[in-house]
């Protein structure tokens, strides 16, 4: 007649869902603030890791468009994290044309050498401004293609148009705008603007590569490196470029090149613990944003885990109510047989069920809100899987941890005391 | 108490109190030995029982009757194993439950005694139906099973056709069958009745008291917890209470 023992806690557990569930339609305005208690906190950590998860794909689509086969020789650091760091590298010989040539000829491992230089300038056409905008010399012409920017319209310079110092340029997008009143590309090209003063031949028109963190990467003017020397002079330390055809040749690249640049600045270092140039690959940005912004996100993440608390606590409030109040349902229960565990689960599983319930909701209201954010930002919105599935079992869990306690007190509670209450 | 309300044959030697045999007597579905109750009020020891010692052999209906704050209903919340003596141990179906813990109790509780409470004590959002299936539920017999017990249990006490209705949409005389329903649907070695026709009117009251008569005649053993004589009067053998000690046991049928 008497089953096995899992049938029975399987049967014991259905009982205690059936009650729980009944128990929550019962009180439908202490299940919603309930509910709304655990809503919230699933809804803050879904929107807030969700955002962070669109944030950080953003940012490593946006650096790595360089690609991960492009490396850096320079004599400051592209990001200085110190002012120890800014004297030393300050000492530094500037890395000069030569050295691009020494590392061009030397290095069997690199693909593609180039050098670039930057500037900030006003640029004009007509009556129309557009200020701050980085003025790029490079060269060769591959820089383009190391840089990862294509031309949408016109023409790159040749080779020999580079070398020969001229007065010519590629445009980013946003000259368009700012210079051109929006006016289709092709009305740029043979266009004449002037930076600094000086006239520049627009030869082309670039690709848009879009914005990041507000910044536009389109407010550029490429001109031959012949041509920034000319009008920015030749004792400005430069950029060398270096790309391999692929990533497994990275680390020989970077050793070649290592090798060659040691050998150039030789004794000529007066501290003896620096190189006298940095080598860098893209990765040094991607390890900025992480190391910037990893406090931030557990700041956030922890805020947002701090409402989830307050759910929980919401509901360990609401379950001993709900305990006193059945005290006599418990006691009716303990009469007939149910044993502390019985009591224990069923409790277990009204905090439970109404916070899973919470849960997914919070979680369908979380991707919502975090739609309307990344929207707003304009960035990729990564609806997870694993962190909804992640939200409903936090809230779960988060039910049981509240639920312990009142559950618990239910168990223990005398049968005749629980008895004689109303 | 009056004894004069009462006829009662004379004490006779065919069931004595055995106070001083130690054991139980494997025959007897409930013995208890010397048993005592002692609550701790503030520094004062109050003996709710003292040296209770009788025994109940199975297919019997006995009452326990005597006035209030007379011990009686502790005596029934030690009998329905809802409480442990301090003293002296209890034999029930035999098992000695004396030194149960919570959850042996429980089982105990679910297996061999069936609970009537004067107020019902039914869970007011369930079904008669889930009501009675209750026991079975923490019992842990199957579904399919479970409902044809209690439909079973429910048609003995003519609550067939009220299955599907919550306690109140039920009368009080109802409402008690169905909680006698719920006391029967696991075969329980006792029907442990406390107050069972406490809240209800004379007509009902009777009514209930007949169901009784007829649950013994098909072999239930069963305890009526009360107060009324005339409802002690039903049974066949009346333990009377007092200070927390038997005054009188008697065979009166």
């Amino acid at each position: 007649m008497r089953k096995s023992l899992s049938l029975f806690r399987l049967a014991a557990i259905w009982e205690a869902f059936r009650v729980a569930t009944a128990s929550l339609r019962a009180n439908k305005l202490r299940t919603a603030l309930t509910l709304i208690g655990i809503i919230v906190g699933v809804t803050a950590v879904i929107a807030v890791v969700t955002i962070i998860k669109g944030l950080d794909q953003t940012v490593a689509q946006t650096f790595s468009s360089q690609g991960s086969t492009v490396f850096t020789v320079s004599k400051n650091p592209q990001i200085i994290k110190s002012r120890e760091e800014f004297i030393k590298s300050n000492r530094r010989k500037d890395v000069t044309h030569e050295d691009a040539e020494a590392i061009s000829r030397t290095c069997t491992a690199c693909w593609r050498v180039g050098i670039a230089a930057n500037a900030v300038e006003t640029v004009k056409y007509n009556d129309q401004k557009a200020e701050n905008v980085r003025i790029r010399g490079v060269d060769p012409i591959t820089m383009f293609d190391i840089d990862g920017v294509s031309i949408n319209v016109g023409r790159i310079w040749t080779d020999s148009e580079g070398a020969s110092g001229r007065e010519i340029c590629v445009i980013g997008p946003d000259m368009l705008k700012n210079l051109f009143n929006d006016a289709p590309a092709d009305r740029a090209v043979g266009q004449e603007i002037r930076i600094d003063g000086r006239p520049y031949l627009v030869l082309g028109v670039l690709e848009p590569l879009g914005s990041i963190f507000g910044f536009s990467r389109d407010n550029v003017v490429y001109i031959p490196y012949s041509t920034y020397q000319k009008a920015y002079g030749g004792r400005r330390s430069l950029v060398v470029f270096v790309q391999v055809h692929n990533t497994d040749q990275l680390e020989s690249a970077e050793d070649q090149v290592r090798t060659v640049m040691r050998n150039r600045r030789g004794h000529l270092t007066e501290d003896t613990d620096d190189e006298g140039f940095a080598l860098e690959t893209q990765d040094v940005f991607l390890n900025l944003y992480s190391s910037a912004t990893s406090n931030i996100k557990w700041v956030t993440v922890g805020v947002a885990g701090i409402s989830l608390i307050v759910g929980g606590i919401v509901v360990m409030n609401i379950m001993l109510v709900s305990v006193t109040e059945r005290t006599k349902e418990i006691g009716i229960r303990k009469a007939i047989g149910a044993r502390r565990k019985d009591i224990m689960t069923q409790f277990l599983i009204e905090a439970v069920t109404v916070a899973a319930l919470g849960g997914a909701i919070g979680v369908g209201t979380g991707f919502g809100l975090a739609y309307l954010i990344s929207a707003l930002i304009g960035f990729p919105l990564l609806v997870n899987v694993m962190s909804a599935v992640l939200g409903v079992a936090m809230s779960s869990g988060v039910g049981i941890i509240s639920g312990l306690w009142p559950a618990w007190r239910a168990a223990k509670l005398d049968p005749i005391e629980a008895l004689r209450s109303e | 108490m009056s004894d004069a309300t009462l006829t009662l044959t004379p004490p006779e030697s065919v069931i004595t109190p055995r106070a001083e045999v130690n054991g139980h007597d494997p025959k007897m579905l409930i013995s208890m030995r010397n048993i005592w109750k002692t609550y701790q009020m503030g520094t004062e020891a109050v003996h709710a029982l003292h040296g209770v010692s009788f025994d109940i052999p199975r297919g019997e209906y006995i009452a326990i009757i005597g006035p209030s704050g007379s011990g009686k209903s502790t005596l029934m919340n030690l009998i329905g194993c809802l409480d442990t003596a301090t003293q002296g141990e209890y034999w029930l179906n035999g098992k000695n439950v004396s030194d149960m813990d919570d959850d042996e109790l429980a089982r105990i509780r679910n297996q061999e005694v069936g609970f009537v409470f004067q107020t019902f004590n039914l869970l007011a959002r369930a079904t008669a139906l889930h009501n009675v299936e209750l026991p079975l539920i923490y019992g842990g017999v199957g579904a399919s099973q479970r409902h044809e017990m209690a439909k079973q249990a429910l048609h003995s006490v003519d609550l067939a056709e009220r299955m599907t209705h919550k306690p109140n949409e039920l009368s009080g005389g109802q409402r008690q069958r169905v909680a006698i329903a719920r006391a029967l649907v696991n075969h329980p070695s006792i029907l442990l009745a406390d107050e069972p026709t406490g809240a209800l009117d004379s007509h009902t009251s009777m009514e209930i008291m007949d169901l009784f008569e007829r649950l013994h005649s098909e072999g239930n053993t069963i305890i009526v917890v009360t107060h009324e004589h005339d409802i002690a009067e039903r049974a066949h053998r009346v333990i009377s209470i007092r200070d927390g000690q038997i005054e009188k046991d008697e065979r009166i049928r």
